[in-house]
């Protein structure tokens, strides 16, 4: 489904020296893979996530996704294949802090141009799939972390998207919520939903089916 | 869409600090602007009240070589135009009348206009009521007729139903009333500026004019000015060529009235020019000062904007994570913007209302068709089309920074955020610069204008305003018949009033300094000779009764004043001023010297020059004094008077004395016009007086958006480099290093604002020049003032962030994160 191949990202330091964040980067990732991404403090990973959800556009290398040449696309025609295809969770939730709860779902959903009644429907049924209907006029602040990265995943699939990237999703969840959200990714991916995450934590890594270790902008 | 606009609302909402702020800059932007539109609308787009008002004309003559370049005409030469021209529809003659209303509670004054039959026709204005003039009602015997106002239909008969063929006395004889003309119709209008025609009021009555076998034989008294429709077709040449061919056969025809050579004349005049020409150049000036205005408002709005928009990098990352587009973030903040221009319009709107209304209540009086000035529906639109470009062009700017974040960087744990950028840094301080650019070129406008102003109330006028009380008297012809009766009353009326308690000096003349009224005449000089090349003189001619001087302080340079003495049967006496005098007898003494007016050479009859005057300034401060010559009231008689009266202290108190006075020589003699020779002066500069009140209020709001927009992009910079003044003070910097750091940036951006505002200032202030009274438009004083005025405000409003953090605890300031 996704294929890497020589993907470098770096950065000018002046005097023609450049910073090399990502080096060489071979990856290919299958439809329904689950890969933990893995490694230290600025060892790319990140970075390697923005390429993958297309944020980042700033790379060198080809870049497949589902037989497309992202490589070859314009910044527009990548945004709409991310529209169409990525759907992205964050370590900070990242939700919009004067948007209900059903507002947050139903955003992403008003981007892609459905229509209202069909965004009502989906955000109903996600709200339902997570049971946070009576959560639904509550905004971010009165919600616990928990709650607002289980919201953060729900609107990540609202669009139902075939790949969804996590940046440590769990990063700011004390343990027990953690498991939570790691089990909700398993149980996705079962469904056949492709996913990547970053991740420090072994445990959570364990959670997909292979770990990809990055050391200074390379794979190891 | 609607989702967005809820958003909007919400985050107006959820910062009533930035909202309230926001909305008060918008709405001084587009008050002033929706005001001066009204003004614009009301005085220069609106087409006067009457039917195809660009075909209707004005004719006035001209003796160019007597530099009389716009003067009435005589009833023989409006026969002559109305019988040989073929480029009109219609022609109608007109001058001003004033009538005193007998009956109800005390007798009134009422001003006026007498007309031709086709006046109405003219004009294309329907009466509400009964009918206009008819052929038969102007002729000698038959215009006993009246046509009055809505305005005064109201306010006098009630709104009678059965006012048609009512029956009133005005002036002493029996009148029909046969028509009523809508609450829309004003004619004559103020702006006309006939020389010799008093329009100071609005007009109520209209009578129709028949001319006296005596008037039409006589071409020299000329008090009426033509006003007639084009053909449809008739193009200006076309017309002026026929008028130049009408003139030519007059000269031909009357060589002893005219001159040979084609220095006299008559020019149609498009009315519109004639009305609107004056105010436009003060009416564009303006309209480019709140344009100004509106920049600064943008300038600070963008500003704020952006500040805001690094604050929301964070949002408008996971937007576009999310799926959102360029031109849907670009939407979401320019719907913002916009829904913040309109909340702004709408209280812009309201406070444009409002200054309309203190407009109006200010200057109805003095300014000419200010009460027509309204909001309508066109400067609704235009406000709203103002409203909603501004919320674009405010918005647009951070609207595309917005569009365009870096993601990985925004929304990465941590993340600064692009809002320390370079790039918008040196954005939001261009438009710093450029809202103190902008505002130095309005207050260096304003500056020039007060000055100028100042200049002008330290102007000698001629005469002493103060507590001077001033009044019309209008003595009616039927009951006032010959020019001992006119005599008789003038002369008693002086007595009584000078007698009353209190009251120092009383006396008349037909035309008051600075009222908007004038009047001169041609005169010979004995022993000099006049013809074609060396005409007559002809200069402003005045009469007065013993008195006059006294009452206005006009100080006499030499010889005597009238006395009571000089009466009809005395030999003809004059007083001139020392601009005449120096003018026609540079050399030698004019005291003793004779002049004649307004009689053939056969009849002359001579007036010995008895005294000098000083000179006063007639028409306004402004204007340089004309040569003036007096004669007493009781040898020239006049039926039209200004009662002037100087008294010992404030002399409001006294006009039921005088009144009283007045009324035992005669009951039935209204007074009008009461206002005091103070009031005169100032009305005299209303216009000025407004226009600078309007520019210097618009000054003062620029100067105010202008130092919040610097103490907005100050304090935003300084909490930007809080963390690095942290560290700078954690390592040893003073508090006056830092404010000299942070300060001395503020004034670099000023000093640049100020550079570009005198280059800019110098330009627009030229187009000043024409409104400003010995002040030159790049006056230095005024430029090096506002310039001081202006960067010290700024450098306030940029010091008042600074202190604050200078006065924190560098500790706090270590730990905060920019």
């Amino acid at each position: 489904m996704i294929r890497l191949h020589n993907i470098e990202r770096s950065y000018p330091l002046g005097r023609g020296q450049m910073f090399y964040v990502l080096r060489d980067i071979d990856l290919d990732i299958a439809a329904g893979d689950f890969v933990s991404v893995m490694g230290p403090s600025g060892a790319g990973k990140s970075t390697l996530l923005h390429i993958l959800g297309m944020h980042d556009h700033g790379w060198t290398g080809e870049y497949f996704f589902d037989e497309t040449a992202v490589h070859h696309l314009k910044s527009k025609e990548r945004a709409t294949l991310r529209n169409a295809q990525v759907g992205f969770v964050f370590q900070q939730y990242h939700l919009l802090d004067d948007l209900t709860v059903y507002e947050n779902l139903d955003i992403p959903l008003s981007y892609r141009h459905y229509s209202k009644s069909e965004r009502a429907a989906l955000v109903a049924d996600a709200l339902d799939r997570f049971q946070i209907v009576g959560k639904k006029d509550l905004y971010p602040r009165q919600l616990s972390g928990g709650q607002q990265q289980l919201v953060g995943v729900a609107r990540a699939i609202i669009a139902s998207p075939k790949v969804l990237l996590a940046d440590e999703p769990t990063g700011n969840l004390h343990s027990s919520q953690g498991e939570e959200i790691m089990e909700l990714f398993r149980k996705l991916n079962e469904e056949g939903m492709t996913i990547v995450q970053v991740t420090h934590s072994e445990k959570n890594a364990s959670y997909g089916k292979r770990i990809v270790q990055l050391r200074d902008g390379w794979i190891v | 869409m609607l989702n967005d606009l809820r958003f909007a609302f919400r985050l107006l909402l959820k910062n009533p600090a930035f909202t309230t702020v926001a909305v008060v800059a918008i709405a001084l932007g587009i008050g002033a602007n929706t005001a001066v539109l009204s003004l614009v609308n009301a005085l220069l787009i609106r087409p006067l009240p009457y039917r195809a008002p660009a075909r209707i004309v004005l004719m006035l003559e001209h003796f160019r070589a007597q530099h009389l370049d716009a003067i009435p005409v005589s009833a023989p030469e409006f026969v002559d135009y109305q019988t040989n021209c073929r480029s009109f529809d219609e022609m109608a003659v007109f001058q001003p009348g004033t009538f005193n209303f007998a009956g109800g509670d005390r007798p009134e004054r009422i001003f006026g206009a007498v007309g031709s039959a086709d006046l109405f026709n003219v004009l294309g204005v329907a009466p509400i009521r009964g009918r206009v003039f008819e052929p038969a009602d102007c002729t000698a015997g038959h215009d006993d007729v009246l046509i009055i106002s809505e305005r005064l239909w109201r306010h006098r008969f009630n709104t009678d139903p059965q006012i048609i063929g009512s029956k009133i006395v005005a002036n002493g004889r029996g009148f029909t009333i046969v028509g009523v003309m809508p609450a829309s119709f004003e004619f004559p209008i103020p702006l006309f500026g006939i020389q010799g025609a008093q329009f100071g009021e609005r007009a109520d009555v209209w009578q129709p004019l028949a001319f006296t076998a005596q008037e039409l034989k006589i071409r020299y008294s000329r008090g009426y000015a033509i006003i007639a429709r084009l053909a449809q077709g008739a193009s200006a040449k076309q017309t002026q060529a026929e008028l130049d061919t009408v003139t030519a056969a007059m000269r031909r025809n009357y060589p002893d009235n005219y001159p040979k050579d084609d220095s006299f004349g008559i020019t149609a005049f498009p009315l519109n020019e004639v009305v609107l020409g004056p105010m436009k150049p003060l009416l564009l000036i303006l309209l480019a000062a709140v344009f100004l205005v509106l920049l600064i408002a943008c300038a600070n709005l963008t500003t704020m904007m952006l500040a805001r928009a690094a604050s929301r990098e964070r949002e408008m990352g996971i937007r576009v994570a999310l799926g959102a587009g360029r031109w849907r973030l670009l939407r979401q903040v320019l719907l913002e913007s916009v829904f913040l221009s309109l909340c702004g319009g709408i209280a812009g709107v309201l406070l444009g209302v409002w200054g309309l209304d203190l407009l109006k209540r200010i200057g109805t009086q003095t300014v000419p068709r200010l009460s027509e000035v309204n909001l309508d529906w066109h400067v609704l639109i235009a406000t709203f089309v103002i409203a909603v470009g501004t919320g674009i062009v405010f918005g647009l700017v951070p609207g595309l920074v917005s569009g365009d974040p870096n993601l990985t960087e925004t929304l990465k744990e941590g993340g600064r955020g692009l809002s320390s950028g370079a790039r918008r840094n040196r954005l939001r301080q261009a438009l710093v610069i450029a809202e103190v650019a902008l505002a130095l070129v309005l207050l260096a406008s304003a500056g020039l204008l007060i000055k100028s102003f100042v200049q002008l109330q330290n102007v000698d006028a001629g005469f002493n305003p103060r507590n001077v009380l001033t009044m019309e008297i209008s003595l009616p012809a039927l009951t006032y018949t010959d020019n001992a009766s006119q005599a008789r009353f003038y002369n008693e009326a002086q007595k009584r009033i000078a007698s009353i308690p209190g009251i120092k000096n009383a006396g008349f003349t037909n035309i008051l300094p600075m009222s908007g009224t004038n009047s001169d005449s041609s005169f010979n000089i004995e022993g000099r000779t006049s013809d074609d090349k060396n005409p007559s003189p002809d200069e402003e001619f005045r009469r007065i009764s013993p008195g006059f001087f006294e009452a206005m302080e006009i100080s006499l340079l030499r010889g005597r004043p009238f006395r009571e003495s000089d009466n009809a049967d005395a030999p003809p006496v004059t007083i001139i001023n020392a601009a005449l005098a120096k003018r026609y007898w540079p050399n030698e003494d004019a005291i003793g010297k004779r002049i004649s007016i307004g009689a053939s050479a056969a009849k002359e009859k001579w007036a010995t020059i008895i005294g000098i005057v000083g000179n006063v300034r007639h028409r306004g401060l402004d204007y340089d004094p004309l040569p003036e010559y007096y004669m007493p009231i009781t040898q020239t008689p006049n039926n039209q008077a200004v009662l002037v009266v100087r008294s010992s202290q404030e002399a409001g108190g006294l006009i039921s004395a005088i009144r009283t006075a007045l009324h035992e020589i005669d009951p039935a003699q209204p007074i009008a016009h009461v206002r005091t020779l103070e009031q005169v002066v100032a009305d005299s500069v209303a216009p000025r007086r407004l226009s600078i009140w309007l520019l210097g209020l618009f000054a003062a709001i620029a100067l105010s958006l202008a130092s919040i927009g610097i103490y907005g992009v100050m304090s935003f910079l300084v909490v930007q480099r809080t963390h690095e003044l942290g560290v700078r003070m954690a390592l040893g910097a003073q508090r006056r290093d830092i404010l000299r750091l942070v300060v001395g940036h503020a004034a670099k951006l000023i000093l640049a604002g100020t550079i570009i505002g005198l280059v800019f200032a110098f330009a627009f202030t030229r187009l000043l020049a024409a409104m400003l009274y010995h002040v030159s438009p790049h006056d230095l004083t005024t430029f090096g003032l506002v310039t001081v005025v202006l960067g010290a405000i700024a450098l306030i409003a940029s010091y008042i962030p600074t202190s604050r953090v200078i006065r924190a605890d560098p500790m706090l300031a270590l730990a905060h994160i920019a």
